[in-house]
């Protein structure tokens, strides 16, 4: 057994308490905290269960302003990517710029034309972007209708009118889905 | 940081004691959480799908068209009106504010029945009706097994 230089020794009536914090710091006090991080990666980990579980890869296709309430269906399929048309009492807009007023929704079509000319002009733009950009594709002429519950009949027919008259003759409506029911019982 | 498995190893023999090192964990958890809150979808929506027949539409085919039967649901102020050919069956509203969407459906089960090849349906609306009140109807057609959905105007319907 090596030999060594006699250390400190501690008196039987000095606490241990005292005498470790003189000798150990100075007598100042201890600035080293042990944080437990077990609590964190549990939290981690359910986090990122939780959002793979929900992660989808076709991302955000429609984003739903908060004036919009969207009508809820018990046939629904799943949205496909398009340019969407919002509809609302007072604006029309395609991908998120306004094309329309209330005023032009509201318009009596025996006086004036049913047509949307700027909606019109922007969804013919965006047809011959998609055929340039996908020449060995078809253009399918999808269209995604974001209206709201409130609005009328007569205000959505122009709408369609206007994409209809834009080749874009496949409407999809963005519903609320609801419990799955009969188109899937049906394909 | 790092967890210590102390199997109680004694003085002079192999330390047994090994480390995890969890601090690249942590920045994998990090990273993908960071990661998946970008992309997650906060707005599960779904779509319906209609499409646009005007009256007397010309089909693609070369051969002529078959005579079949033609359906049309019209959505009018006073309720519902099935239109089969030439035969019209009204379905009144319930009260002030509710459509008989169960009695169409029913109806309409009924019409598939018959007509099993059939699968397209008109609804015609008129233009007082509110946008839900169509969802509504076109989802009852659906759920009655008529797939192919077509919307119009109730003044184009010509009934």
């Amino acid at each position: 057994m090596p030999i060594h230089a006699p250390h400190s020794h501690l008196f039987g009536s000095i606490k241990l308490h005292v005498i470790s914090g003189k000798l150990g710091h100075g007598g100042r006090r201890a600035v080293y905290e042990a944080l437990n991080l077990v609590a964190y990666i549990d939290m981690m980990t359910m986090l990122v269960i939780f959002l793979l579980m929900s992660f989808s890869a076709t991302g955000e296709i429609v984003f739903v302003q908060k004036n919009l309430v969207l009508p809820d269906a018990l046939n629904w399929m799943e949205l496909d990517r398009a340019p969407v048309v919002s509809v609302t009492k007072d604006v029309v807009t395609l991908d998120g710029r306004q094309v329309a007023t209330g005023d032009d929704l509201n318009a009596d079509p025996a006086t004036g034309d049913s047509k949307l000319n700027e909606l019109h002009e922007n969804l013919v733009t965006l047809k011959n972007n998609y055929k340039l950009l996908h020449p060995n594709e078809d253009f399918n002429g999808s269209v995604v209708l974001q209206v709201d519950k409130q609005v009328e009949f007569k205000s959505l027919k122009k709408v369609m009118y206007t994409a209809a008259l834009a080749g874009y003759a496949n409407v999809n409506f963005a519903v609320q889905p609801k419990v799955k029911g009969g188109a899937a019982a049906a394909e | 940081m790092s967890v210590s498995v102390d199997t109680g190893g004694k003085g002079g023999k192999k330390q047994l004691n090994a480390d995890l090192n969890l601090v690249p964990y942590i920045d994998l958890l990090t990273c993908m959480v960071s990661f998946l809150l970008i992309t997650a979808v906060w707005t599960q929506l779904a779509r319906l799908e209609a499409k646009q027949k005007a009256q007397g539409q010309a089909s693609t085919d070369e051969q002529p068209p078959t005579p079949t039967v033609k359906i049309t649901v019209v959505i009018n102020d006073t309720g519902y009106n099935l239109v089969v050919d030439q035969d019209q069956t009204p379905i009144p509203k319930i009260d002030e504010k509710n459509y008989d969407t169960e009695a169409l459906q029913t109806q309409l089960k009924k019409l598939k029945e018959s007509h099993q090849d059939k699968n397209d349906v008109i609804v015609a609306s008129e233009d007082t009706i509110q946008f839900e009140l169509v969802v509504k109807t076109m989802d009852a057609v659906i759920s009655s097994r008529f797939t192919d959905v077509s919307l119009i105007d109730a003044g184009g319907a010509g009934i």
